[in-house]
């Protein structure tokens, strides 16, 4: 009983010091705290297309996060989803501009698949490098999102390109690479969907397969699994693959459903996003969805509380970071259990 | 008298000195940390920390040397918290460098927004002059590009040759060692492992701080949000690549910095070849490499694990 | 030492222990496994506080309270497992926190030469600027020893020292332990090794259960009387009526196995189908090594391993598993067991590429439920909840849920290593009924155990392992345990007609 009431007080302790925290900051800006909230409430809840918004942004953090989640329960630190997610933009937009005349339904599920393969391969590189050799794959992946972000930059400037523009980018995808719109006039796009469909897959795939079971057996114990005849070499394999995958998907997503066509910067670091997403969202499916609106909404809120009471978005990688600093030190504060 | 490519090749090394000198430093502070075990991937905090902490400094008080104070202090409070994660809390090294990140990106740029965001022209300080260093600075090539530069390349050069004495040399270099390698050796034989990992991490903040205030101070003259982009990351290649070695994190640095340099170059020149391809070749040198010589993994054995004491 | 009692979690490790050396002598510390040696060697050098008893040097009572406290008082410990820093220079880990001269500049020359004069003096020649992982754990040893004589040691304590050393090297070490004595040092080695002792020491103090056995000059004493002091007297039992073992083609055999370390072989061995072979030993003498091997974890470096005629030399685990091999591990929160996952999920660490829990490439959860609530009633598992981790469950339910799932559904061999560990009496006697059902309905086992009442229960036969070798195979029928006693302790005495 004690231990509860210990735990529940230190998660009280971490949201009281970021909200503090986020009171404070306003505060210094010189905004009114109740005009503030006001409009950060009201850019996320507002109006529908608000809460589009917000969507919006869930999707590509939801899909990416599911990929990493499936990373971390193997026991494989994947912050490359940044560069997957690139991967996987390439792959869609290569696909439209190569094979135009694809139709409609075989072009989103084969793209799909491109960007599925395109982000996994991208993984396999330092799965494969730590399967077979030990090599940590923090630095490997890190350094990949950096390659990709290059490789988008050269192929937008040179076989991606649409030579009648002035900017690098590619040109304007056929519509048969459009995912289907779920709410006009917003933004909001059949992606929204494809991520909850891959959470619940996901979910099925972690809980409900032998396959998922050997992943998080690896994950947790490695040395117990191969006593007992997992491959630990197999899973970190079909981990990579996976996560990148899935990150590979939503870079599609982020294409095919709201860009329309490939430039640089489409993603603002949704690949490390997704990586609190995942933490936030304790590597669950469920948490993962809940704690992608609660980033989106975060970005979106922070930018509609700037608009309209010129506090500036970095508030909201200010509240980002404490919150994942305090849950990184909650044990510690509430007093060490075990 | 000197032909145009010598002139051009002189140039061309004093840019590249120019943009290894912030990596540089950052990755020497880095390699501290890590030979004592501590894997920090909050480069980018402690970076911008020092490079917005010092802008801001100088612009207040006019004053270089307090605008390097508080680089380093910057720096240092980054640097600490991460130890306070990682020795303290015990929280995964990993996961505390990205979170810092995020959090330093903000408080950066939300103070620097709060500051000046009223004013519509760019504040700027002065930027720190060069420093001709007589005699050296004549050799043919080599002077020019090494010794006709702003004091931060000079303390670069100093700190390196000053960690190669303390790593290789000295007791303390040892004792680094084993804090790093078997924690539990060294605390059997009397060492403060815990003292000793937060003394890394300080000095991890202070030369980052001081990496970072290299661009505000001198490259660039001001500051605006994310700064650093990236260079914190980079920084931990070149210490992958320099293998912990000062003079191999600088070397790699000055890799690193050529490719920067060519960009630039290129770009000016107005080449047809995107300067995405001169980006990306440095990561792709190190992977390589890393590909490569993997039978040599010289990481030290408890990089990244928290030390408990009586884990038996 | 005098009166030393110490407890932990209740079970008492030494009661009422005494123990005394004297000057240039050495003494040895004798026992089986857990006897209770290391622990009070451990109080001795401040790693523990005695919860009763005191302890006097030359004379004077002192108080211990940590190794620097011990290191003040002139003693060294040289522990099992090295603490060393193997990519540092032997000289660098010999003066591993101390200020020396010079600070920090380090005078590694001077030192250099001090150390090489140390280690002439006693004998311990060794290169000071080696990189000690490229040292052979022998030579490892070495600076050990004079890490602890740098710190001016005068009483010495050895803990297992032998145990991971070549017969070349033992020779060696022993050298250096009289040139220790010569020089006025004393000396305490723990050892279970009754030839060595004879051997070496002046003075013998034998441990049993934490108690005083007895304490005995060298020069009076046998190999006879240690190896009945270490053992005790042969416990009165009956043993059960045992169908005489017919060896039939279905066997697991053992054929000149070694490792590629060294540390096993050449070993050779036959389970007959039907049969309980008991593998007695004390620990640490490659038994793990042993059981690795067969479960697939490591290859041999030679010889071959078939189980009914069937080679198994390049079959994964997996495949191994699938022919039907139980395991259970000696250290089952590492090698058995992932703590977070539940009871449900530990089962299925085994089970999942059985079709019976699979449904469409889906887990067949109800069937896993019935199945951990039939593991549950079979084995009398106490736990609050199927959804509980096992982290939280006990020692003994732990083991009982490793044998439920390991020894389900007719295995072909069984490997139970330390299976009865942290069991209480009832317990055990449940997993040794079932072991001997296993036996009767055809199944090879293979016990591997440090308690000889266990192997004298079970085993039809008994296998003596000692450094990675088998010494003898005994019929359990009128076992000499003298006899055994000496095998086991690595004495090479002939065989004695029953």
């Amino acid at each position: 009983m004690r231990r509860t009431i210990r735990t529940s007080l230190s998660f009280l302790l971490v949201a009281l010091t970021v909200g503090g925290v986020s009171l404070l900051l306003i505060v210094m800006v010189g905004s009114s705290i109740p005009k503030a909230l006001a409009s950060f409430f009201n850019g996320i809840l507002g109006s529908s297309y608000a809460f589009s918004e917000v969507l919006v942004r869930a999707t590509p953090l939801t899909l990416a996060a599911l990929g990493v989640s499936v990373g971390f329960r193997t026991g494989f630190i994947n912050i490359g989803a940044e560069g997957q997610i690139y991967l996987g933009a390439i792959a869609v937009t290569a696909l439209g501009m190569y094979a135009p005349s694809i139709p409609a339904p075989l072009m989103i599920i084969l793209a799909m698949l491109a960007g599925f393969i395109a982000g996994g391969l991208w993984a396999l590189i330092p799965g494969l490098l730590k399967a077979k050799f030990g090599l940590s794959e923090i630095i490997n992946t890190i350094m990949l999102n950096y390659i990709a972000i290059n490789l988008v930059g050269i192929l937008v400037r040179t076989v991606l390109r649409d030579p009648s523009y002035p900017y690098p980018m590619s040109p304007t995808l056929p519509p048969s690479t459009y995912l289907p719109m779920l709410m006009t006039p917003t933004r909001l796009h059949a992606g929204f969907i494809l991520a909850l469909v891959a959470a619940l897959a996901v979910y099925i795939l972690m809980f409900r397969t032998p396959s998922g079971f050997c992943m998080r057996a690896v994950g947790l114990n490695p040395r117990a699994s191969r006593c007992s005849g997992i491959s630990v070499f197999r899973n970190l394999v079909l981990c990579a693959l996976i996560s990148g995958g899935l990150s590979g998907v939503a870079g599609v997503s982020e294409i095919a459903g709201l860009h329309h066509r490939l430039l640089e910067g489409i993603s603002p670091s949704y690949g490390y996003l997704a990586i609190v997403v995942s933490l936030l969202g304790k590597n669950h499916p469920i948490g993962i969805i809940l704690s992608a609106i609660g980033i989106a909404a975060l970005q979106v809120g922070s930018m509609a509380m700037q608009r309209a009471s010129g506090v500036p978005t970095s508030i909201a990688y200010i509240i980002m970071g404490l919150l994942v600093i305090m849950i990184l030190a909650r044990r510690e504060l509430s007093g060490k259990e075990r | 008298m000197d032909t145009p490519v010598i002139i051009l090749i002189t140039t061309f090394l004093a840019a590249t000195v120019r943009m290894a000198t912030p990596i540089a430093l950052a990755g020497l502070g880095e390699s501290i940390s890590e030979r004592a075990g501590i894997s920090n991937i909050g480069l980018e905090a402690i970076m911008l920390s020092g490079s917005y902490f010092s802008f801001w400094a100088v612009f207040q008080s006019g004053s270089i040397l307090i605008g390097i104070l508080a680089g380093l202090a910057g720096g240092i409070a980054a640097s600490t918290i991460h130890a306070l994660l990682s020795i303290r809390c015990k929280a995964d090294q990993t996961i505390a460098g990205l979170a810092l990140n995020f959090l330093f990106l903000g408080l950066t740029s939300f103070l620097f927004l709060m500051q000046f965001g009223k004013i519509t022209t760019i504040p700027s300080i002065a930027v720190i002059p060069r420093l001709r260093i007589p005699v050296l600075s004549r050799i043919p090539v080599l002077g020019e590009a090494l010794f006709n530069q702003d004091p931060f390349v000079y303390v670069l050069i100093i700190a390196a040759t000053v960690l190669m004495v303390i790593f290789y040399r000295t007791e303390w270099g040892v004792i680094l060692h084993a804090v790093g390698e078997n924690p539990g050796a060294a605390d059997t034989a009397g060492i403060r492992v815990y003292a000793t990992r937060y003394i890394a991490a300080i000095a991890n903040g202070a030369l980052g701080g001081l990496g970072g205030a290299y661009l505000s101070m001198v490259k660039l003259g001001f500051f605006q949000e994310n700064l650093t982009s990236g260079k914190g990351y980079i920084a931990l290649v070149v210490v992958i690549l320099g293998r912990r070695n000062p003079f191999g994190v600088v070397l790699a640095s000055l890799v690193i910095g050529s490719a920067e340099a060519l960009q630039i170059r290129l770009q000016t020149l107005g080449s047809a070849i995107p300067s995405q391809a001169f980006t990306m070749l440095p990561y792709v040198v190190t992977i390589l490499v890393l590909l490569f010589s993997f039978s040599k993994n010289t990481d030290p054995a408890a990089l990244g694990l928290p030390y408990e004491r009586n884990k038996r | 030492m005098t009166d030393i009692d110490k407890q932990f979690f209740g079970k008492p490790a030494n009661s009422k222990v005494n123990l005394s050396v004297e000057q240039g002598e050495i003494h040895a510390l004798l026992g089986e496994n857990g006897a209770g040696k290391t622990t009070l060697m451990n109080i001795l050098y401040g790693l523990y506080q005695s919860d009763g008893g005191s302890i006097e040097l030359s004379g004077e009572p002192v108080t211990i309270r940590n190794p620097k406290d011990a290191i003040g008082y002139r003693i060294g410990m040289v522990h099992q497992h090295f603490h060393l820093v193997p990519t540092l220079s032997v000289s660098e880990n010999i003066t591993l926190g101390l200020r020396n001269p010079g600070h920090p500049f380090v005078k590694r020359r001077q030192l250099n030469r001090e150390i090489r004069a140390l280690s002439e003096r006693y004998n311990l020649a060794v290169d000071p600027c080696a990189l000690v992982k490229n040292l052979s754990v022998g030579q490892q040893q070495r600076v050990e020893i004079i890490k602890v004589l740098y710190r001016r040691a005068n009483l010495l304590i050895l803990d297992e020292p032998t145990a991971v050393l070549t017969p070349g090297e033992v020779e060696s070490l022993f050298e250096v332990l009289r040139t220790l004595r010569a020089e006025g040092h004393s000396v305490i080695i723990i050892t279970h090794h009754i030839g060595e002792v004879l051997s070496l020491t002046d003075r013998i103090t034998v441990l049993r259960n934490g108690y005083n056995a007895g304490e005995v000059e060298t020069a009076r004493t046998t190999e006879e009387e240690l190896s009945s002091l270490m053992i005790g007297r042969p416990l009165q039992q009956e043993l059960p009526e045992r169908p005489p073992v017919t060896d039939t083609e279905r066997a697991l055999v053992l054929d000149g196995i070694t490792s590629e370390d060294g540390r096993l072989g050449p070993l050779s061995l036959t389970v007959p189908s039907g049969s309980i072979v008991a593998v007695a030993g004390v620990d640490g003498n490659g038994q793990k090594e042993l059981a690795e091997m067969i479960l697939g974890m490591a290859r041999p470096a030679s010889g071959t391993i078939t189980l009914d005629s069937r080679e198994l030399n390049r079959l994964s685990v997996r495949q191994r598993k699938d022919l039907g091999i139980g395991y259970i591990s000696d250290d089952r929160l590492l090698d058995s067991l992932v703590l977070d996952m539940d009871l449900r999920e530990n089962l299925l660490l085994s089970l999942y590429r059985n079709r019976k829990f699979r449904h469409h490439h889906l887990l067949d959860r109800k069937a896993l439920e019935t199945e951990a609530q039939k593991a549950v009633s079979e084995y009398g598992i106490k736990t609050a909840s199927l959804d509980t981790a096992v982290r939280y469950l006990s020692g003994g339910n732990q083991q009982k849920l490793i044998l439920a799932r390991e020894l389900e559904g007719n295995p072909r061999l069984v490997i139970a290593s330390q299976c009865t560990r942290g069991l209480d009496i009832g317990s055990s006697e449940e997993v040794h009924t079932v072991l001997r059902n296993l036996r009767d309905q055809g199944c090879s086992v293979l016990l591997i155990s440090s308690d000889l009442e266990e192997i004298l229960k079970l085993g039809d036969r008994i296998a003596v392992m000692h450094k990675g070798r088998i010494v003898d195979v005994l019929e359990n029928r009128d076992i000499d345990l003298t006899y055994m006693g000496l095998l086991m302790a690595g004495s090479g005495t002939e065989r004695r007609q029953a």
